[in-house]
């Protein structure tokens, strides 16, 4: 008896240091993000509930009447669409990408720390020269894109006022700069696989693309959930591209109108902060459906050692 | 919220040493605390704008078109000079950061001591009470007369009979032509007598080669809203209506997109493509507004190819017209050191300054002729010519939510999907819906 | 076999190539358009490539409108508190996320999540009040603030611990480490290329942030690189060269960074774990 209340002191005593390194450990963290991010998050999904007043006075309560609005509004269901498209279209690409550069770069090829550098590239050019290059590429007259295409018979592409194409110019930038990202992500857990592994299934007399299906691929689910993970939820939020080179008077602008950039509109260029901020509750809402459907996918797919 | 701060260096620390000693390595340890400690204080420290002497005053001028601000320094340093103990720290952020910035510093209570305003956002500011009223002001000062200024200017900065802004400048469009192009076709250029008509013969005899004659492209103040009221229609009516609907303002549109329709210009959308097109001597003629002067005189192109004249007329001369002011927030700590910011930048010496220096047009009487000697590459003598027909760009409490509703109602005339006129109707209802929501 | 092997490294030569060609192109450009006259760097018709001349000129006249020296200084004080910050911070949360069993922890961690869902458009408002409250726009301070804590980083690390074999903590407590010692210790080493990449990420993502340090440091002195670009920018609107001068300038020191930190990629864990 006395023996049996012991052991137990013991384990809720060890387990309550655990609890205490685990709180200790997350504090610094939980709490910055709840003072920086999580009270003004509830602040916005608090503000959706009214007609915001100038320099944030005069709120007007208004219960659920920016949501009544939202989803009336063709513009929005526009923007879920395009957002949703545009994820489709960046996150499979640009994924397959770069695997397949980050195995190339981490087998034995000469210039590796030259062409990861130049991989990395697109991350760091300021925005204004990435649009610049992008624009002249698109350009209808005289991009170099089209001059390609008509040298090679073919006709010249409205690359960003044709409704029908601006979607995919736009997710081809997308894709163009997230590939360093990916790639660097990719290369540092590759490099985290211990080489036993390897030498391993080498013993067993795999060959090279079997060994990247039995060892390296299952091997690199953390971090491609982590990618899949982020690169989702970043595409969902694609905002820059589009309002650097779709203006609201474009035609394309219905076809590539992202939900961040109509919840930028709205807050700042029209200053209705409630109207903006519904937008972004909507968004939220379906980022975390999607996330939590990777959650729950999570235990199926990704292997951890 | 310094508690929150607090909070943060010590947990920070606290880890730190938390950290380290259960590794034992009890000899780096305290090294790496003592930096650790040193340095968060000195982020605080570094670079923040308190260390002034006592007496001084340093005031926060923000402005967003950096081109100005070089000038608008030397016009600082003057004030500096004749005022001991008054300092200007001018402070340049562009155009949409700029109302970010400012909204925050409204919300937070903390706007700059003098700041630009535009007829776009006035009302917020002034029907908030975030400027400071300047009646008193203005009547007992001997160097601001409101009487010298345009007067459509001085009343977009009056709200409820009360002055929020003392003018500083103001713009008009002009019509940039291609000489070389004009006189390769044996074209005379533009000039004060030219009609819709003219514009029309010379844009149809001007578009050969891959040239086009005219560039035509959806944008208000640097397009269309110009012919609207050379035909006499108008935009936004005095009992606040569209007047998109309006039958001069149809044809003046219908005028304006037969240009696009018919080939002479191309379909041009995007702000950025404007300016690329003229550069690129695809268009032989242009809408541009008179703040574009530095970027234009700066290429080399531009300046050798080009020149500028009055816009052209149908049932009257017109031209749209805009102009800033400087305002003063209305909780400012140097109420009286910002007003003698402000009445030096709104005297006739500071107008006649800033015109020299080539800053902007300076909006006071007679101070214009002396801004045309300031740039000698262009005919800039045009723009300060169209003042006195000139047509303040139209606006409202919420100008930019209708702005930018017209333009997606306008965009399928354009294409050529929808007449018009449809397209006019559309972007009137639209707009009065908005208008309405005021 | 053999004569796949060739063909299949052929193969994956003109692959990186090709690609690092169109990688590369908006920094070439960048760089060709730096040494252009205005007139050359608008001209598309005809394309103009290569500049007729180099100008100097317009690094010259960039750095003598402007004071580089400030904006290097304040990016890397920056980058340096926010590179601290965040992986110390996101290393401990991640750790005790990915390997300890407390109250609370799913929960918490799905906070951290959330935070990643959200469009950081919406915190600058509240943050700009949060700092200047604290009376602390124009500084340093200012600029490091919402970088304090990092959700990414928190998540990006507990996706390379939860990856560490379970083995090593059990050892560790056999020799009598307590849990903070088997992670500073143990489990700390390991996750290597995963701070490293977390370092890198957090100086690129502090170094391209523009609209933060635009609105909160107002003052000329305390711009950072991108700010002070974006500044330029909004100058000298059609003078490419200039800006693309100005950006050339801005962004080396964050191509040199992630030259020299992209080889700690190359050692790995070869290096620091190798007895596995």
């Amino acid at each position: 008896m006395n023996n049996i209340i012991s052991t137990r002191k013991k384990v809720s005593k060890s387990k309550l240091n655990m609890w205490l390194w685990g709180w200790f450990m997350v504090a610094p963290t939980m709490i910055g993000l709840i003072f920086l991010n999580i009270i003004p998050i509830f602040q916005t999904i608090y503000l959706s509930l009214f007609k915001s007043g100038d320099f944030g006075r005069g709120n007007i309560f208004v219960g659920f009447d920016n949501y009544i609005r939202m989803f009336g509004d063709a513009q929005v269901w526009h923007a879920v669409a395009n957002t949703l498209l545009y994820t489709l279209l960046v996150v499979p690409f640009s994924v397959v990408f770069s695997i397949i550069i980050a195995v190339l770069l981490n087998g034995k090829i000469k210039g590796k720390s030259f062409f990861r550098t130049i991989y990395f590239i697109p991350m760091m050019a300021a925005p204004a020269a990435v649009t610049m290059v992008w624009r002249w590429l698109y350009n209808p007259q005289f991009g170099l894109i089209n001059y390609v295409l008509n040298r090679l018979g073919l006709d010249s592409v409205k690359w960003t006022t044709d409704p029908q194409v601006a979607l995919i110019a736009i997710s081809i930038i997308g894709i163009w700069s997230i590939v360093g990202y990916n790639m660097v992500l990719l290369l540092a857990s590759l490099k985290e696989i211990p080489r036993d592994y390897y030498e391993a299934s080498e013993i067993d007399g795999a060959s090279k693309m079997q060994q990247f299906f039995v060892v390296t691929l299952p091997l690199l689910t953390p971090t491609l959930f982590f990618v899949s993970v982020t690169t989702i939820i970043q595409s969902m939020q694609v905002f820059d591209v589009i309002y650097m080179m779709i203006d609201v008077a474009n035609p394309a602008y219905e076809n590539t109108v992202s939900l961040v950039y109509l919840f930028y509109n709205n807050s700042f260029k029209y200053m209705d902060k409630g109207y903006g901020s519904s937008i972004v509750v909507l968004l939220l809402v379906i980022i975390m459906i999607i996330t939590y459907i990777q959650l729950k996918a999570e235990k199926k797919w990704v292997n951890y050692m | 919220m310094k508690n929150k701060v607090l909070l943060l260096m010590l947990v920070f620390v606290l880890s730190l040493t938390a950290l380290t000693a259960c590794a034992g390595n009890k000899n780096t340890s305290p090294a790496n605390n003592e930096n650790k400690q040193t340095e968060a204080p000195k982020q605080t420290g570094k670079d923040s704008d308190t260390s002034n002497n006592k007496g001084d005053v340093t005031l926060r001028y923000a402005v967003w078109d950096s081109n100005q601000a070089k000038g608008l320094r030397v016009m600082a340093d003057e004030f500096e000079a004749a005022n001991p103990g008054i300092k200007i720290n001018i402070e340049v952020i562009g155009w949409s950061d700029y109302w970010t910035m400012l909204e925050a510093g409204a919300t937070g209570g903390s706007l700059p001591d003098v700041f630009w305003m535009h007829s776009n956002e006035i009302y917020r500011y002034a029907s908030n009470g975030m400027l400071m009223n300047l009646n008193d002001q203005i009547g007992s000062s001997s160097k601001v007369d409101l009487s010298k200024f345009p007067q459509g200017i001085v009343q977009i900065y009056n709200f409820e009979d009360k002055q929020y802004g003392v003018p500083k400048d103001f713009d008009t469009i002009g019509l940039w032509y291609n000489k070389t192009l004009f006189d390769a076709a044996k074209l005379s250029y533009p000039d004060e007598t030219w009609t819709w008509d003219d514009l029309y013969n010379a844009a149809k005899a001007l578009t050969k080669d891959g040239v086009y004659g005219m560039l035509a492209p959806l944008h208000n103040q640097e397009g269309y809203y110009n012919f609207v009221y050379q035909n006499g229609g108008t935009i936004i009516t005095d009992d606040k209506k569209s007047g998109y609907d309006d039958p001069k303002t149809i044809e003046a549109l219908e005028y304006y997109v037969k240009f696009v329709r018919d080939g002479l210009s191309p379909e041009v959308y995007a702000d950025s493509e404007r300016a690329e097109a003229l550069q690129n001597g695809v268009v032989a003629m242009g809408l541009f507004g008179s703040w574009n002067l530095a970027g234009f005189t700066a290429n080399e192109f531009l300046a050798k190819n080009f020149d500028v004249a009055v816009l052209p007329k149908q049932a009257k001369q017109a031209s749209i017209y805009n102009g800033l002011a400087h305002s003063i927030a209305h909780n400012t700590e140097h109420p009286e050191e910002a007003w003698k910011f402000v009445e030096y930048l709104g005297s006739k010496e500071g107008q006649d300054k800033q015109a020299q220096l080539g800053v902007a047009i300076s909006a006071y009487e007679g101070a214009a002729d002396l801004w045309v000697s300031s740039n000698t590459t262009f005919n800039v003598k045009a723009f300060v010519d169209m003042v006195k027909y000139g047509v303040i760009r139209p606006y409202s409490n919420t100008t930019i939510v209708w702005e930018d509703k017209a333009y997606e109602a306008l965009k399928s005339a354009f294409g050529g999907k929808e007449s018009v006129e449809a397209a006019a109707k559309k972007a009137a209802a639209a707009m009065n819906q908005s208008l309405e929501a005021e | 076999m053999g004569k796949v092997g060739k063909f299949a490294k052929v193969l994956a030569y003109t692959f990186l190539t090709v690609g690092a060609c169109l990688m590369i192109l908006p920094f070439l450009w960048m760089l060709l358009t730096s040494f252009k006259t205005v007139a050359e760097s608008t001209s598309m018709n005809p394309f103009v490539f290569f500049p007729n001349t180099v100008k100097w000129i317009n690094y010259l006249e960039v750095i003598e409108k402007n004071n580089f020296v400030a904006f290097y200084y304040n990016t890397f004080a920056m980058i340096l508190f926010r590179v601290i910050c965040s992986l110390l911070f996101s290393a401990m949360a991640a750790y005790a996320f990915a390997r300890l069993q407390f109250p609370g922890r799913n929960f918490l961690f799905g906070i951290v999540l959330f935070q990643m869902m959200v469009p950081t458009q919406i915190f600058i408002i509240p943050q700009y009040l949060m700092v200047d409250a604290l009376g602390m726009r124009n500084t340093i301070f200012a600029l490091v603030f919402p970088g304090i804590v990092s959700a990414f980083g928190t998540f990006l690390l507990r996706q390379f611990f939860l990856n560490l074999p379970k083995e090593l903590e059990e050892a560790a407590k056999l020799d009598g480490c307590n849990i903070g010692q088997t992670f500073v210790r143990i489990m700390l080493p390991l996750t290597r290329s995963g701070l490293i990449a977390l370092g890198i990420f957090t100086s690129l993502f502090a170094f391209k942030d523009m609209m933060w340090p635009l609105i909160i440091n107002t003052s000329t002195e305390s711009a950072t690189l991108s700010s002070a670009l974006a500044k330029i920018q909004s100058a000298i609107s059609v003078h490419y060269p200039e800006l693309m001068a100005a950006s050339v300038l801005a962004i080396w020191p964050m191509l040199l960074i992630f030259m020299v930190f992209q080889k700690q990629f190359v050692e790995g864990i070869s290096t620091s774990g190798g007895k596995l």
